[in-house]
């Protein structure tokens, strides 16, 4: 399984918010927080493909262009799945995740998800009916291995597009 | 392994990060933190560690001039037990769900009061009788009172939210406006929880104790105090907040439910005893904690993040160690922690986890062996950097050799990781640049939309 991941400034290890105007940027194969992903990627025989990133006031000041073009750059690499995520509980950055990943849905026929902690209540309100957007903990928080494990399940469930994926979106998603 | 530890770490991390009163407790403490360093700011300058420094300021405003000074850092140490039990009484009542939190504070407050003596004897010299007044003693409303502060903000506020929950309360007519509404709401529930202290109170007045104060003081503080005082506090401290962090559980907020009110006592004894012109005696306070046991936030990472700037051979180090290092000197390694990552990395858990117990044995050493002065009663921000910090508390340059000293093993343990994982981005990078498929001019320049 090819996969895409959409990171912020952060977790791409970009620098934090020293550094929040950082520009749209595409990095071949995992950077940054991939390495905490990679154990649970290898059990379901996914591969990270590609990076995409940008600041979380480069995406705030250039939303429609941020979206526009993470979701053509996805379409270039054309992976089985983009995850937008894990945003913990940094609130640009979920919004951005939600925004990207409605949006491969809606202009790709790549699969996709966010995934993201309860804090982000408002931008989980707002997109939850357009994308899944799993359940992962806040920063600090407990269940952070618990969560990849379930972000696995289901993408592999929403790849093979298994019977069980409704039971499973139900489980890890908002 | 990892994940057999993962499973234990994590009901533990549960309990202690969801328990109400421990949260009341932790929080409670948090909201005096500023007063204590502002507090200590205003010690500092009075008993700055430069002769040069007090005698211009003696010139200047004229003998004495410390004694104003001392108001400030008086009622931020000596009433310490007097501002926790209002703090930890509203977040006891925030946790609780009360309304009207700060009713919940006040209430905490006075029922320490209604048990703290209020009258003081003094032994006047000649005098058949000892003489008293009226009025609270710094004694009772400073370390001494620590834990019965505890214990009273979070047993009166219940007591408080039982009397909500249960209806006691007087209710008023629609259109009466609603401050006035909860004034009088919170009647009945107050008078419950002010009574029974009253009551409290006396029972202990006809005990061999006295006072419910030494009562507490003896059976609870001096025991959990003195846990402090062992050798291997701060050593199970550090060591259990960096492991939790690895799994990605902020350590600090589990740990200090259970440690910092222990840190806080210690820290305020030290300054209780420099004022009476003791000797301090506890190692483990809350300075030394902050400033000699992580360089660069949790898991004493400044060391690492130098080296990535510096000595990092592949780009991922090179720029997040050159992005991090300005946080880094003022002890936040957030971008670290995920960006590099250390959260679930196995390659840095050895460091992360041993680099603070390390620095922890090596302060305790310098301090035991007089290689450094013991830290003072004094709580600088978390944020005051490496050798600054150390020279401030301690008040004297060996605090800040001394962490020179340690920041240099911390660079020595994690070298031997930090080239491991340096050398497989170097690898990663260069592969990258080596094959030529689709993927390897990624670039958003030059892409097209539809």
């Amino acid at each position: 399984m090819k996969v895409v991941l959409i990171f912020d400034q952060g977790l791409a290890g970009a620098g934090g918010k020293s550094n929040p105007n950082v520009g749209l940027t595409a990095v071949k194969g995992g950077i940054g927080s991939s390495l905490m992903l990679e154990p649970h990627f290898e059990k379901i025989g996914a591969q990270v493909a590609a990076t995409l990133y940008c600041g979380n006031e480069y995406f705030q000041n250039n939303e429609e262009e941020v979206v526009k073009k993470m979701t053509a750059m996805a379409k270039k690499v054309n992976p089985d799945f983009v995850l937008c995520g894990p945003c913990f509980n940094y609130p640009d950055y979920a919004r951005m995740a939600a925004m990207i990943s409605t949006s491969i849905l809606e202009n790709t026929d790549i699969k996709s998800c966010a995934m993201m902690s309860v804090e982000n209540g408002d931008t989980i309100a707002a997109f939850k009916d357009k994308t899944p957007i799993l359940k992962m903990p806040k920063k600090g928080g407990t269940g952070l291995n618990d969560s990849f494990a379930d972000l696995c399940e289901f993408m592999k469930c929403m790849v093979e597009q298994s019977a069980e994926l409704e039971n499973v979106r139900n489980r890890v998603c908002y | 392994m990892m994940q057999k530890l993962e499973k234990i770490l994590m009901p533990i991390a549960n309990v202690l990060s969801r328990n109400k009163i421990l949260i009341a407790i932790r929080d409670g403490f948090l909201v005096t933190v500023p007063i204590t360093i502002v507090g200590s700011i205003f010690l500092l300058i009075s008993n700055f560690p430069l002769e040069g420094f007090l005698n211009m300021m003696t010139s200047i405003f004229g003998e004495g001039w410390d004694a104003y000074l001392g108001r400030v850092s008086a009622i931020a140490f000596d009433c310490v037990a007097l501002l926790g039990v209002l703090s930890i009484g509203y977040c006891y009542a925030r946790e609780k769900g009360l309304e009207n939190r700060i009713a919940g504070g006040v209430v905490a407050m006075v029922c320490f009061l209604i048990i703290t003596p209020q009258k003081t004897f003094v032994e006047l010299e000649g005098a058949a009788e000892a003489a008293s007044f009226s009025g609270f003693q710094f004694t009772f409303l400073g370390t001494a009172g620590m834990f019965l502060a505890m214990l009273t903000a979070i047993l009166s506020v219940e007591i408080y939210a039982w009397a909500i929950k249960k209806k006691l309360i007087i209710r008023l007519p629609d259109g009466v406006p609603p401050m006035v509404m909860e004034s009088f709401a919170s009647l009945i529930p107050s008078a419950i929880a002010m009574t029974i202290f009253f009551v409290v109170g006396i029972i202990f007045d006809h005990t061999s104790f006295e006072y419910v104060h030494y009562f507490i003081y003896k059976v609870l503080q001096t025991p959990l105090v003195g846990l402090g005082k062992l050798s291997g506090f701060e050593v199970i401290y550090q060591f259990l907040s960096t492991l939790f962090w690895f799994f990605g559980i902020n350590g600090p907020a589990v740990t200090n439910t259970i440690f910092s009110p222990i840190h806080k006592v210690l820290t305020v004894e030290n300054y209780e005893a420099a004022q009476a012109g003791l000797e301090m005696t506890n190692i483990f306070t809350a300075g030394f904690s902050d400033f000699f046991c992580n360089f660069g936030g949790g898991g004493s990472t400044l060391g690492l993040v130098i080296m990535m700037a510096f000595l990092g051979k592949s780009n991922r180090m090179k720029t997040l160690g050159r992005l991090s290092l300005p946080a880094g000197i003022f002890g936040i390694n957030e971008p670290l922690i995920f960006g590099l990552p250390i959260v679930l990395n196995p390659l840095m858990a050895v460091p992360f986890i041993f680099a603070p117990v390390v620095n922890t044995i090596i302060g305790y050493l310098a301090t035991v062996t007089g290689i450094m002065p013991i830290t003072l009663g004094v709580q600088l921000p978390w944020t005051c950097p490496i050798i600054f910090s150390g020279f401030l508390v301690t008040g004297s340059v060996m605090g800040s050799v001394v962490q020179i000293v340690m920041l240099a093993v911390d660079i020595l343990i994690y070298y031997p990781f930090f080239k491991l994982l340096d050398q497989r981005y170097v690898q990663e990078e260069s592969a990258a640049g080596n094959e030529t498929d689709e993927l390897d001019d990624l670039s958003f320049d030059d892409l097209e939309l539809d």
